[in-house]
């Protein structure tokens, strides 16, 4: 494997900038490769710049300046259907207050980004239900989120993620709201997960403990890399 | 604090703006559609009240005997009376222009040979100006016309005018002008003059007079005038105030004046869903506030206050706007209300500029402000019971609404069966405003299992939303059951609107299909010959002699000549209907519904009997061999009823009897329609032409074959009901601003979501279709509802109203047809509100609206 190809997320001198003059730098000329099936944890304060790296990963926010390579492409000269279909085929995302969708099942919700591809209903259900067997919520499939604890819930976010098996998965910190033990078993599910799937994980936290998952730790401090360890 | 609250408000407000517009947009629309048909209902009865009270001078007592006149000897015996201090007989006339371009001229025939006192206020100057009075008087084709009428045509003393009248084209000459001063709005201006005798003469009156205008002297008060004159005249001559003459005219456009109200009322119901909607949402989107607030130690009694503070705000914005706007939209309702006046009733009154009332102005203001407080009480009262600790969580563990619990659904099917059983057993005696609520029970019936017909409907729609368009049609389904009162609300105010037009809808149908069946039973003749293209003309009719020249050509097989007047009967004004009752039953020998045809022809044909409409049997509990008692201006008419028979021409009921027995009891030879049978194979086109000319090319005939009359019934009918057209019109359009405002709203609220769908790979074409797709599942989920709403309101529109208000017994039926029409129709209103909220929706910043609060 070439080292272009081994590469799934590059960022070249990527700045973002807020405010109407620009004056609020949330990220500021940012270097960085993440290569295939490696798990990268992202640390920092608050407005370090976390978030915004995951959203200009994902394609939901474009950069100030510089450029952002998703699997060799430049998101910021795909338009906004080009970025969204990325997203629905190889990118996965799991936020820390779940965001599922309250209207639906859990089933449904699983279901959801199959069924945004085209997939037939019982076709992206019976995907759907494996995974949610896959994550060890089956019982829950019915069920709406409001009927849900948290970890359940984080469960079902992580099963929507993947259940199209997206090379990414993008994890804003999937257990801030969640204890400490059911925590640790969300983390362990990733784990698995990816050791299954080789996905490249980019999780995004303030624990120290979840950061040891991956092999990789970067810290982030106004906008800016300040340390990059186990490259 | 309440500075406090007040910032949070208006910040919400600023944040709002779209959602705020429209809920001040729907109160402006219900407090407008009140005070504008509050302001054409008043303008309509001040323009008859006016017109009646503006001619009649300083006349206390009119002596009246219907449209058909009397005779002018009856002056003596009025003006014999002790306590006459004045007494003017007086003809009136429309009669056209023809040298001014048609233009429509209100003749009064005055004794010009008189001081003419009485009208000493109505003409300035003390009287007519006419240079040469004894020319005036002596020449026949002598007339004076208002400086008004004659600025505008440029007329001078003595050019020629030419008018159309009953007896044909007269030539006369402009010989007097006056200066109206009461009278200067009377028609628009179009007023003129002529000496009563040629008057009498030039429109074919004869003898007769349309009524006799009397002052009471000093010392005898106008009661105990009226009450001399009372006994000395036929108990078919009336002696009337002039401001009870309108208040009759009033009583006879009332069905008119309920259906206009009923319209302002619905016009508010559906406005305060609107209020209801916007409140109920505002109260979603700010629950998390509402939750700070009370943390911090803000009370319930503040939350509700700031609720109803800014409901009375939206109330008092909306009602300024609305009554502006309704003084705009009185406008164009008056010339509708004018038109179906003129055409149905008969009634030509001058067109008046509409005035602003301030009663009705605060009035309406008032309501509008009320009705918003009212509608915001049970969202303020929710807001102020919210459970703080609930509000703060995420969306995902708020719990989900119940609305549709069993004993909000056990009274409301307990209310529609209620609404139900009393419409079923009330009968005609009781008074129309109590059967009105039978319809309000139904309603509120309605409302209150409205949830649980959501729920159902959603049910039912999901697996087919989810089979044809997929994830996007399963969370529109899903988003509307998840929100019960913000959906409720919606489908309400458009089942509301549905109803009312479905309901209308089989009321119209009902009502075309008995006037059809009534028309083919009652109206054999091949072709019909009438004096005016409206239902009635109270100023305008064939002369005997014109009849004659139709009825004696030789094509003609069976004819029979009918005069269309009214009389008081029991307080209403009934219509007669004077045929020749042998010809008459010869060309429709299934006239009757009730009674023995042969006995029947035979005995009216003799004037030994009358026929009557069956609402008039209805209204006065009469049946065949009851005998009715008709006042005519010869004298009481005593005779038996022989037959019955389903008939619509008046809501207040029709008597039919023979034309001589009229001719002798109303001394009046005019003919207003004539029905003929023609021998076989006649061409009725070239028989047509033929009729024209044996008129010399009336301009005031018009000749229909069957078809035609049927058509133009039709016709009719529709102008009848295009004040419920518009109704209709306005409960859609109130219901589809109800429907934008949910979806702007819906949007609003879930921001989050959109942006979640969005974030996982949904594209913004996918969210457009998700929201329009949520719109058109209320929508139609409202249509079902209304159609449920409007059969049940049909129901009781067609069995209760119809026989209330006009007598009219109806058979039912439902336009299943329109139900069918409406779908498509429904589909783009609902695409049409959802639309702007769409875009917003597909516009949303992804990243913002998945950090949003």
């Amino acid at each position: 494997m070439s080292l272009e190809t081994d590469q799934i997320v590059r960022f070249e001198r990527v700045s973002k900038t807020y405010g109407e003059r620009n004056e609020m730098a949330a990220l500021d000329a940012v270097d960085l490769v993440i290569c295939r099936g490696t798990r990268v944890a992202v640390m920092g304060p608050s407005g370090s710049g976390k978030s915004t790296l995951l959203n200009l990963v994902c394609g939901l926010d474009t950069p100030t300046s510089g450029a952002v390579i998703f699997d060799g492409i430049n998101l910021a000269e795909r338009s906004d259907d080009d970025r969204t279909r990325l997203r629905r085929e190889k990118i996965g995302m799991i936020f820390q207050t779940f965001n599922l969708l309250p209207t639906l099942t859990g089933v449904e919700n699983v279901a959801l980004p199959l069924r945004l591809k085209g997939m037939r209903t019982g076709e992206a259900e019976k995907k759907a239900r494996s995974m949610l067997k896959r994550v060890g919520i089956i019982g829950q499939s019915g069920n709406r989120p409001d009927e849900m604890s948290g970890g359940e819930r984080q469960r079902v976010a992580i099963a929507r993620a993947l259940v199209f098996e997206p090379p990414v998965l993008l994890a804003d910190e999937p257990t801030g709201n969640l204890d400490s033990h059911t925590g640790d078993e969300i983390l362990g599910l990733m784990d698995d997960l990816h050791n299954e799937y080789n996905t490249t994980i980019l999780l995004v936290t303030h624990n120290e403990a979840a950061a040891a998952h991956c092999q990789r730790r970067l810290t982030l401090l106004d906008g800016r890399i300040v340390a990059d360890v186990g490259e | 604090m309440t500075g406090a609250l007040l910032q949070i408000t208006t910040r919400q407000w600023r944040q709002h703006r779209l959602r705020v517009t429209l809920t001040i947009m729907g109160v402006a629309l219900g407090v407008a559609v009140f005070f504008a048909i509050q302001t054409t209902n008043i303008t309509l009865v001040d323009s008859l009240h006016s017109m009646i009270e503006k001619l009649a001078g300083k006349a206390t007592i009119q002596i009246v005997a219907g449209d058909a006149g009397f005779s002018e000897e009856y002056l003596k015996t009025v003006r014999a009376t002790p306590g006459v201090d004045l007494s003017e007989p007086v003809t009136e006339t429309t009669a056209t222009a023809v040298s001014l371009g048609n233009e429509k001229l209100l003749v009064l025939g005055l004794d010009t040979s008189s001081e003419l006192k009485i009208y000493s206020d109505m003409y300035t100057d003390g009287g007519l100006v006419v240079k040469n009075p004894l020319v005036f008087a002596s020449r026949a084709d002598s007339i004076a016309v208002s400086r008004k009428f004659a600025a505008r045509f440029g007329l001078k003393d003595g050019d020629k005018l030419i008018l159309e009248t009953q007896t044909g084209t007269q030539n006369l000459t402009i010989r007097g002008f006056f200066d109206s001063a009461g009278a200067s709005d009377v028609f628009g201006g179009n007023l003129a003059v002529m000496d009563i005798y040629a008057a009498q003469d030039a429109f074919g009156k004869g003898k007769r007079i349309d009524r006799i205008d009397v002052m009471n002297a000093g010392g005898v008060t106008v009661d105990e005038l009226q009450r001399r004159l009372t006994e000395q005249l036929p108990s078919g001559i009336k002696a009337v105030r002039p401001d009870l003459r309108g208040q009759s005219l009033e009583n006879s456009i009332s069905s008119m004046h309920l259906a206009l109200t009923i319209m302002s009322f619905l016009a508010f119901i559906i406005c305060a869903f609107l209020i209801f909607n916007s409140f109920s949402i505002s109260l979603n989107q700010r629950s998390k506030e509402i939750g700070i607030l009370r943390s911090l130690g803000v009370t319930r009694g503040n939350i509700m206050r700031m609720f109803l503070a800014e409901a009375v705000v939206v109330g008092l914005i909306g009602s300024a706007a609305g009554v502006a706007g309704g003084y705009f939209l009185a406008k164009g309702a008056l010339a509708v209300v004018m038109d179906v006046t003129t055409t149905v009733y008969g009634f030509t009154s001058s067109p008046r500029v509409i005035e602003f009332n301030y009663t009705f102005a605060a009035e309406a203001f008032l309501a509008g402000v009320v009705v918003s407080m009212i509608a915001a009480w049970l969202p303020a009262n929710a807001a102020a019971r919210l459970d703080p600790v609930a509000a703060l969580h995420n969306i995902e563990t708020q719990k989900r609404e119940s609305i549709a619990g069993k004993p909000r659904l056990m009274a409301g099917i307990a209310l529609i069966l209620l609404g139900l059983v009393l419409t079923r057993l009330s009968t005609i005696g009781v008074d129309g405003n109590i059967q009105l609520v039978n319809g309000l029970f139904i309603l509120f019936g309605m409302i209150l299992v409205l949830p649980k017909l959501i729920q159902i409907g959603a049910k039912l729609i999901r697996p087919v939303m989810n089979l044809v368009f997929g994830a996007e049609g399963l969370i529109a389904v899903e988003t509307l059951v998840r929100a019960p009162r913000r959906t409720s609300s919606t489908v309400g105010a458009l089942m509301i609107g549905l109803a009312f037009v479905l309901s209308n809808g089989a009321l119209i149908y009902s009502q075309k299909a008995a006037i059809n069946r009534s028309l083919d039973k009652a109206l054999g003749a091949d072709i019909l010959v009438t004096s005016s293209e409206q239902l009635q003309s109270r100023t305008y009719h064939f002369t005997d002699e014109t009849a004659k020249r139709i009825t004696s050509l030789p094509e003609i097989e069976t004819s029979s000549n009918l005069r269309v007047t009214t009389v008081d009967y029991g307080g209403d004004e009934v219509t007669i209907l004077a045929h020749d009752m042998n010809a008459y039953f010869k060309m429709s020998p299934d006239l009757l519904d009730s009674g023995d045809p042969e006995t029947a022809r035979a005995v009216t044909s003799k004037g030994e009997g009358v026929l009557i409409s069956n609402n008039l049997g209805l209204r006065f509990h009469l049946g065949v061999g009851d005998r009715i008692k008709i006042e005519s201006p010869g004298g009481t008419l005593d005779l038996p009823i022989v037959g019955m028979l389903d008939y619509f021409r008046s809501e207040k009921g029709t008597i039919f009897l023979d034309r001589s027995l009229y001719q002798k009891y109303w001394n009046d030879t005019d003919v207003d329609y004539v029905f003929i049978n023609l021998k076989p194979g006649v061409d009725r086109a070239a028989f047509k032409q033929k009729v024209q000319a044996a008129i010399n090319n009336d301009r005031n005939a018009y000749i229909y074959t069957h078809d035609e009359y049927k058509q133009w019934a039709t016709r009719l009918i529709d102008q009848l009901f295009s004040l419920m057209y518009l109704q209709m019109v306005v409960a859609i359009f109130v219901a589809a601003l109800g429907l934008m405002n949910t979806m702007v709203i819906s949007v609003d609220e879930r921001k989050r979501e959109l942006g979640i769908f969005r974030a996982i790979g949904g594209f913004k074409r996918q969210v457009v279709k998700m929201v329009l797709l949520e719109a058109v599942v209320i929508s139609l989920i409202g249509l079902a509802a209304g159609t449920i709403a409007g059969l049940l309101n049909a129901y009781f529109l067609v069995t209760t109203a119809a026989r209330v208000v006009a007598g009219f017994t109806l058979r039912f039926y439902f336009p299943v047809s329109i139900v069918f029409i409406a779908i498509p129709i429904v589909i783009v209103i609902a695409i049409f509100s959802a639309w702007l909220p769409a875009m917003r929706a597909a516009r949303l910043n992804v990243v913002e609206a998945i950090g949003y609060e």
